[in-house]
């Protein structure tokens, strides 16, 4: 795949293997920069980011959902339209054809492309550090995978942790080569402490957005207001898409008996009784909660995935996303 | 409500216990979870919506309550007290005789009789006793002075209906005998009153009836005779039946013979009269008849009448023998005349100065029956004697004197050489006088203790005294004196080790062990056998009970294995049991009859097996009207039994005692439905999961197999 800088100038395809220690087959060495956080991109989840390498070499076309392509007409290796010869024009851009057939000049335009950032949103709540496997953990490895996808392909990728009132956004970077740099970011996040008001952090992390781009907000959404969050982050014009993730504990609670809850953040107490009534009970509620999203984000033309953060990534990358045509 | 144990409602302390662990149970187990939200708005929905919830937990509390309360008034023995329906002992009788065997009550009179017992047992008052009489030929105790009431419906579901006469008199006699030994007894008789024989026994108990029948519709075969055939080759077969009946009956009688069908007739019978049939021509060789009772109509259902043991009858044909009679002396003619009516007899005679050695007989067949008419030889033949007016003194009897006139003294009724013999108007001018031998009992008494005759076993040899020659008396002259020889010649010539006439059944019988066999085998109708052993060794009879059941009973003698060859025929010290051919006319067979030994011809099997008949040949018993009650009734006393020492005193009616019922049965029923309700309380959600779980799997059965597999 090439890649063209705003000037229209065409770039050599850097070989996505390049600069890399996570290249090849057979025996190879892993180096982790020291800000790589081991327990969270660990050897195992190395090799599966080197799956998602090797079948990236096939010909891939566009990368993330609607994130690359121009409204502009400019002039690149893919033919788009024609116009009227005006003088000045590129004497390269005619089209010989069409003049020896209707004896009058005309250019050929083609597709600008421009670079997109993909800002990866990660909910850094208290509640996030909750469930086996933990939240948290899962949505920085699914967010260390959907960035190094938008490296490999050249796009710009941005990391922004969601925690207390604000997001704190790290500098955007762009190559595969930077992988490194994107693991040791996502290790960074840590959990916040004390409660988090998701929809102000939202609204920090659009105001620091600059143009359109995607934004992949990776987050339980367990706010009384997540509804705004996303209306928020959807107001952006970028293209949103939010992976909803809960864990197996909170979407099938195994409780019995007579319980005290009491929430991880705000320290909120609330007596059950947890038979089987209230349980499927919780159940109907949590679906229909989901599905809440799921309407507000048809609705504002995001895509919605809800996960469980025993996924396996592989399977979240290649199935449930390419599924859900988040990955093309 | 009255309680046995009060002390035990202190169990209603735990009820603070049950309370204070409810509580401490409500103590909350406290979970970390990421957020609340889910949940915070769930609880407001569940509790909104679904107040199950709280009655849930209080149903429970509510529960463990109630069980705690019931179990506690378990413990305390509530019960209800009533003035008991019965007086504090009882003695049951229960009729068992063959008429409770009718099916006008389904199943039969005696089930329903002991189902009335039972229930009537329920009036018990607390600590009553009860014994239990069961009444058939005699009474018999199942059961004595039980509180058990358990046991006691035991024994009564165990009596079993009879086929022989009852005796209920016996029975309330031993019942007033137990009902003595208190002093609030009661008698309940379960019967169809319906009695062979009036019952005149006094009880000094009330006395309570529980009836049990309500038809009359029985015909019976009542008699049932074989006798030789005008040619003699033949049998005919005498059968005579009964309609106990208001109503005509036509019925059709079948005759078997050796299992065999031999003749078929119908007959019609007016009410309460009787049919006589006579079948000839029953063939040579036939061993047993059977006369059946059945339908006329062979397509028509169900019993043709209400009482079936008395539509089969049985009667043995004894094989047929030449018997060889010598009669000494200068000869009778009445006396030949009379013996010479017997059937199958060859009679000889020779005069007194003949008799010696030369008349032994030379075919190898001794004497059956030496008859010594007023002579006595020197030495007496080891054969069965009778000796008619001995001269002298010999080893046949002490001869002391001659007797002019003599009379004839008291009869015994149940003397089988009296059977059907009447010598009330029989004179006797002249006869020797005689002592009683240790070995012979007297048939006919004289005077002073003189016997007029007297038989016996001299040595083993069936033997008979006669003190006066018939012609010295009017007795030739009278229909005695042929039936009184044709008794005494069948007992001298051993009718049968077995009975010869048909056993009343419950009877007891004597039968002979005959030389050389140690014991004998009896085949039951039913073809059970049982095995009976004299009580002393080398005895040569053994009485045998269990003639219960009708029908043919077979007695097989059992071989001493170490015994030498069976003897040639000569009279022995014991008997063959073979049976020898019955003389008495009569068909029905006397109470208590029991065979007497009889010898063992030339070409006898000693060891061939006999047979003898077990019928019952009642018409009373028959008859199953049922009687009345208040007859049985009033055979009791009218008042409460004599007060116990201390109570209330003569001329007032003891108070009844009170019965006392626990109600521990519909108290621990609700134990178990509070247990179980509270099991399903508590392990409701399991019981829905498995519950789904089973549907889950019914519709994955239902899909079938899911597609893709090996391959």
């Amino acid at each position: 795949m090439t890649q063209r800088s705003g000037l229209g100038q065409e770039a050599t395809s850097v070989p996505v293997a390049a600069a890399s220690a996570v290249v090849g087959a057979g025996t190879r060495q892993i180096f982790l920069p020291n800000e790589v956080d081991p327990t969270v991109f660990d050897e195992a989840f190395l090799r599966q980011l080197e799956r998602l390498l090797l079948l990236m070499r096939s010909p891939v076309r566009g990368g993330l959902k609607g994130g690359r392509r121009s409204v502009k007409r400019g002039q690149s290796v893919e033919f788009a339209d024609y116009r009227d010869y005006s003088m000045g024009d590129d004497l390269r851009q005619l089209d010989w054809n069409v003049y020896a057939r209707l004896e009058k000049l005309f250019v050929k335009l083609f597709i600008e492309e421009e670079d997109v950032t993909i800002t990866l949103l990660v909910d850094a709540s208290a509640s996030m550090a909750s469930g086996h496997p933990q939240k948290l953990l899962f949505a920085k490895r699914a967010a260390a995978a959907l960035g190094y996808i938008g490296l490999a392909s050249e796009d710009r990728i941005a990391v922004s942790a969601l925690s207390g009132r604000i997001a704190r956004r790290r500098a955007a970077m762009r190559g595969s080569g930077r992988i490194f740099r994107l693991l040791a970011d996502l290790s960074a996040i840590a959990v916040a402490d004390g409660p988090t008001d998701l929809v102000a952090a939202a609204r920090h992390a659009a105001a620091q957005l600059h143009g359109r781009g995607v934004v992949v907000l990776l987050s339980d959404l367990l706010d009384p207001a997540a509804d705004r969050v996303i209306r928020e982050l959807a107001a952006t014009g970028s293209e949103l898409i939010i992976l909803h993730i809960l864990s197996p504990d909170e979407l099938d609670p195994a409780f019995e008996g007579d319980l005290r809850l009491v929430d991880s953040e705000t320290g909120e107490r609330v007596d059950i009784t947890a038979d089987l009534a209230t349980i499927d009970a919780y159940r109907e509620r949590l679906t229909a909660w989901k599905a809440g999203f799921a309407d507000l984000a048809a609705k504002r033309r995001a895509s919605y995935v809800d996960l469980s953060s025993d996924v396996n990534l592989a399977d979240l990358m290649f199935s449930q996303l390419r599924r859900r045509r988040v990955l093309g | 409500m009255p309680f046995a144990t009060p002390l035990a409602l202190l169990g209603l302390l735990f009820i603070p216990a049950v309370i204070a662990m409810y509580l401490l149970k409500l103590r909350r187990d406290e979970a970390v979870v990421p957020s609340t939200l889910l949940w915070t708005r769930l609880v407001s929905d569940v509790e909104a919506n679904a107040p199950w919830q709280k009655l849930r937990r209080s149903l429970l509390l509510l529960l463990q309550l109630l069980l705690v309360i019931v179990l506690a008034l378990l413990a305390a023995r509530p019960f209800v007290e009533r003035p008991a329906g019965l007086a504090q002992d009882i003695v049951l009788v229960v009729d068992t005789s063959a008429s409770m065997g009718a099916s006008d009550v389904v199943p039969d009179r005696l089930t329903a009789a002991k189902a009335a017992a039972i229930e009537a047992l329920k009036g018990l008052p607390t600590g009553g006793k009860v014994s239990v009489i069961a009444a058939d030929r005699s009474a018999r105790i199942v059961v004595n002075e039980s509180s058990d009431l358990g046991r006691i419906r035991d024994a009564i579901e165990g009596i079993a209906v009879t086929a022989s006469r009852g005796d209920l008199g016996d029975a309330l006699e031993l019942a007033s005998k137990l009902a003595a030994r208190s002093g609030d007894a009661q008698v309940l008789v379960a019967t169809d009153a319906a009695l062979a024989s009036t019952v005149t026994a006094r009880v000094g108990a009330p006395v309570k009836v529980l009836p049990v029948g309500r038809d009359r519709k029985n015909q019976a075969i009542v008699a049932l005779a074989v006798r030789p055939g005008p040619s003699g080759v033949t049998r005919s077969v005498f059968i005579s039946i009964a309609n106990l009946d208001l109503e005509r009956a036509s019925r059709r009688i079948e005759l078997w013979g050796d299992d065999r069908l031999l003749e078929v007739r119908d007959v019609t019978l007016e009410p309460q009269a009787r049919a006589d049939v006579i079948i000839d021509d029953v063939p040579e060789g036939t061993h047993a008849v059977e006369v059946r009772l059945v339908a006329r109509d062979p397509a028509a259902t169900g019993a043709p009448d209400q009482l079936a043991v008395d539509d089969r009858a049985w009667a043995v044909i004894p094989p047929s023998r030449t018997r060889l009679i010598l009669v000494v002396g200068d000869g009778d003619p009445y006396l030949e005349t009379a013996l010479s009516y017997l059937p199958n007899v060859e009679l000889y005679g020779v005069k007194a100065s003949e008799y010696g050695p030369a008349t032994e007989r030379t075919d190898g067949r001794p004497w059956d029956l030496i008859i010594f008419e007023g002579t006595l030889p020197a030495t007496l033949p080891r054969a069965p004697t009778l000796a008619i007016a001995p001269p002298r003194t010999s080893a046949l009897g002490v001869v002391t004197g001659t007797l002019k006139n003599p009379g004839i003294g008291s009869l015994a009724p149940d003397e089988p050489v009296l059977r059907y013999v009447d010598l009330s108007t029989t004179h006797i001018a002249e006869a020797s006088r005689l002592a009683l031998p240790d070995w012979a009992r007297t048939i006919i008494p004289g005077p002073k203790g003189a016997p007029l005759l007297y038989s016996g076993l001299r040595d083993g040899i069936p033997t008979a005294v006669l003190a006066f020659e018939p012609r010295q008396s009017d007795l030739p002259l009278q229909v005695a004196f042929p039936i009184l020889l044709a008794n005494l010649t069948g007992e001298l010539l051993g009718g049968s080790s077995a009975p010869t006439e048909a056993v009343e059944p419950g009877t007891p019988v004597d039968l002979v062990i005959p030389a050389g066999a140690i014991s004998l085998t009896v085949t039951h109708p039913d073809g059970t056998v049982t095995d009976l052993v004299p009580s002393t060794v080398g005895g040569s009879t053994v009485t045998f009970a269990g003639t219960a059941e009708p029908g043919i009973y077979t007695i097989t003698p059992v071989r001493d294995p170490s015994a030498s060859a069976a003897p040639s025929g000569s009279a022995g010290a014991a008997a063959s049991p073979v049976a020898s051919p019955a003389v008495s006319p009569a068909a029905s067979g006397s109470p208590g009859a029991s065979a007497m030994p009889g010898l063992v011809g030339a070409g006898d099997d000693p060891f061939a097996p006999v047979r003898f008949a077990v019928d019952l040949f009642d018409v009373d018993e028959s008859t199953i009207a049922p009687g009345s009650a208040a007859a049985i009734e009033a055979l009791g006393t009218t008042t409460a039994a004599s007060p116990a020492p201390g109570s209330v005193g003569a001329g007032t009616p003891a108070e009844r005692p009170m019965s006392r019922e626990e109600l521990w049965v519909p108290i621990v029923l609700l134990v178990l439905v509070a247990l179980s309700v509270e099991w399903a309380l508590y392990h409701r959600d399991g019981l829905i999961r498995l519950q789904r779980a089973l549907r889950s799997r019914l519709g994955r059965d239902a899909a079938g197999p899911s597609p893709g597999g090996a391959g």
